[in-house]
């Protein structure tokens, strides 16, 4: 072999070796998640080892019939459409408002890292403290001079709901907002001048110009937001643990509860492997739309 | 100035302190609760002028029995030594493993090249249940629960990935003359990533650690799952003041708070990268 060639074959080599570490450990990673999705198949029920056994698909049928994943696949699809919504529509209104001429811009823009930032289940415990349901509550105290409440937040069913909507979307409004002051502060200046010598009006031109080159981003972060949403666990867990009544059981806690509170290994694999699906389907279907949505831009 | 022009202007300062004190008011609640003492904190209706004290920070770090501030969770900081501890070695282990990982995804061609990048990218599909019961049966197995050993692999689920695509998208800015032109005067690879590419993304390098170690520092399920009292970081240990009999509120809001501080400096540090490093630079 002659010295050139040798050096060819070695750098053919080259990026394996320099990714072996990397893929050392995501094999690392692999493995237990393979052997996951097999537990998925089987009976696996750590307080019965003994009926372990290859059962097929039995748990995902089983989970279909089971009351309790309707209730908590409607709620995980309901509280996600409901959160993208509150969250990309907030985001905007706050991306436009700190776009234009504010005082003490910066400031907000600054400050607004500060709940995007902290441990999201940090945020639901500051939360719990301030929407404690009692007339101790602060949340309820500021209500009742709007001539509202007291409400029962984590003890009733639609308390609970919204206040955990309300958490996770006082945490997450920051990133939608940044994406798209971002983009807007990127957007090109002449589409605007032409408009304002026809003479456009400014809900014209948020009508016409902004949001169609607003919208690949609208919708990348509305994605964000989805495969998050469709996942919400750490909220839930420290504020309502899926109650009062299951009025809050995602997919995600139902899994949980299935997994670490009754052991049933199984069924709960079963679970994360159906919201798996639910979140890569979600995610792909937006990334389509955000494909399109750029193209269009584009031309 | 017209009438309509100031009623913009008044409108305008409504809706600023409006965002203002959606954004700070929880901050400085907290801070206020934290200040108070159990039965300030209970009054009804909740009071903003109170004598302000120091003894749910101290319950904290002291843990002792004191009257009626009993703390029942006395090792605090040292769920906030766990936290660096676990956050700092995921950094780390992610970077040995990250950096040469980016420097063969940014400038080299092979075949494997897309589909190996876009399995890193897949685990932020990932529910963490799906992993993490695999992951706690595997670590009862090996001797890996509860350990800090065992923590930093689980956390390079959220670390190693980000390293890589963050990494990547920093290196491949770099204009690929310089790094031609140290070729030219006899750089091997190793040079190359060494001399050029790794002192020319300093600044990527480092926003990369800030962001990755906030990302662990804000894990709450994988060490739910996977730690015990001795390896408890500060968000597990957050949620132990909520007990079946009472919840500590004072001694919750100041660890709240302690838990969030290093968050809050560091974010502010990073600000300019953090939409770029939670989309794992999609958007920049």
């Amino acid at each position: 072999m002659t010295p050139k060639r040798r050096r060819r074959r070695q750098e053919a080599f080259l990026p394996y070796l320099l990714m072996a570490p990397a893929l050392v450990l995501l094999a690392g990673i692999l493995y237990p998640f393979s052997v996951g999705i097999y537990y998925s198949f089987t009976s696996y029920w750590l307080q019965y080892p003994k009926r372990f056994r290859f059962v097929w698909f039995d748990n995902y049928i089983s989970l279909f019939e089971e009351a309790l994943f309707d209730r908590a696949l409607q709620f995980t699809l309901g509280f996600t459409v409901a959160a993208v919504i509150l969250q990309v529509g907030l985001g905007l209104a706050v991306a436009l408002f700190l776009h234009g001429r504010i005082p003490g811009r910066a400031v907000l823009r600054a400050l607004m890292l500060l709940p995007l930032m902290i441990p999201p289940v940090i945020t639901a415990l500051m939360w719990k403290i301030m929407m404690a349901s009692t007339n101790a509550g602060i949340i309820n105290y500021l209500l009742s001079f709007l001539g509202l409440g007291p409400v029962n937040w984590f003890g009733s069913p639609w308390g609970a709901i919204a206040s955990v909507l309300i958490i996770d979307t006082w945490g997450n409004l920051p990133f939608v907002a940044l994406i798209l002051l971002g983009a807007l502060q990127a957007l090109p200046t002449e589409p605007y001048e032409a408009a304002r010598v026809d003479g456009a009006s400014p809900a014209a031109m948020l009508r016409y110009i902004t949001l169609p080159l607003l919208s690949p981003f609208l919708i990348l972060a509305g994605t964000f937001r989805a495969m998050d949403s469709l996942r919400v666990f750490d909220v839930i867990y420290a504020t309502t643990m899926g109650g009062p009544n299951d009025a809050t059981t995602n997919l995600h806690i139902m899994a949980y509860q299935f997994a670490f509170q009754w052991y049933q290994i199984g069924k709960g694999m079963a679970q994360a492997v159906v919201l798996l699906i639910l979140v890569v389907l979600v995610s792909y279907l937006l990334l389509r739309l955000w494909n399109r949505a750029s193209e269009r831009t584009v031309q | 100035m017209t009438p309509r022009r100031s009623l913009v202007h008044i409108g305008t300062a409504l809706a600023a302190a409006a965002l203002l004190f959606w954004t700070v008011f929880p901050f400085l609640w907290i801070l206020l609760t934290s200040l108070k003492s159990p039965g300030d904190i209970i009054s009804v209706p909740p009071t903003f002028i109170f004598t302000p004290t120091l003894d749910n920070y101290a319950a904290l770090v002291i843990g002792e029995q004191r009257g009626q501030y009993s703390s029942t969770r006395p090792d605090f900081p040292n769920y906030f030594l766990n936290s660096i501890i676990i956050s700092g070695g995921a950094v780390l282990l992610s970077l040995a493993a990250g950096i040469p990982s980016a420097y063969a995804l940014a400038r080299f061609d092979f075949p494997l090249k897309g589909a190996l990048a876009f399995t890193f990218m897949s685990f932020r599909f990932v529910p963490f249940i799906a992993f993490v019961i695999p992951l706690y049966l595997v670590y009862q197995q090996l001797g890996l629960y509860n350990t800090y050993s065992g923590l930093i692999l689980a956390y390079q689920l959220i670390t190693l990935p980000f390293t890589i695509w963050m990494l990547r998208s920093f290196f491949q800015e770099i204009p690929l003359e310089i790094q031609e032109a140290a070729k030219i005067d006899g750089c091997t690879w190793f040079g190359v990533l060494t001399r050029v590419i790794l002192p020319l993304s300093m600044p990527g390098l480092a926003v990369t650690i800030i962001l990755g170690f906030i990302f662990c520092w804000n894990a709450f399920n994988y060490p739910l799952m996977l730690a015990g009292r001795q390896t408890f970081p500060v968000t597990v240990g957050a949620i132990q003041f909520i007990s079946y009999e009472q919840v500590l509120w004072g001694q919750m809001a100041a660890a709240t708070l302690v838990s969030a501080l290093p968050q809050l400096i560091l974010s502010l540090m990073v600000q300019k990268y953090i939409v770029r490093g939670l989309t794992m630079g999609a958007v920049k």
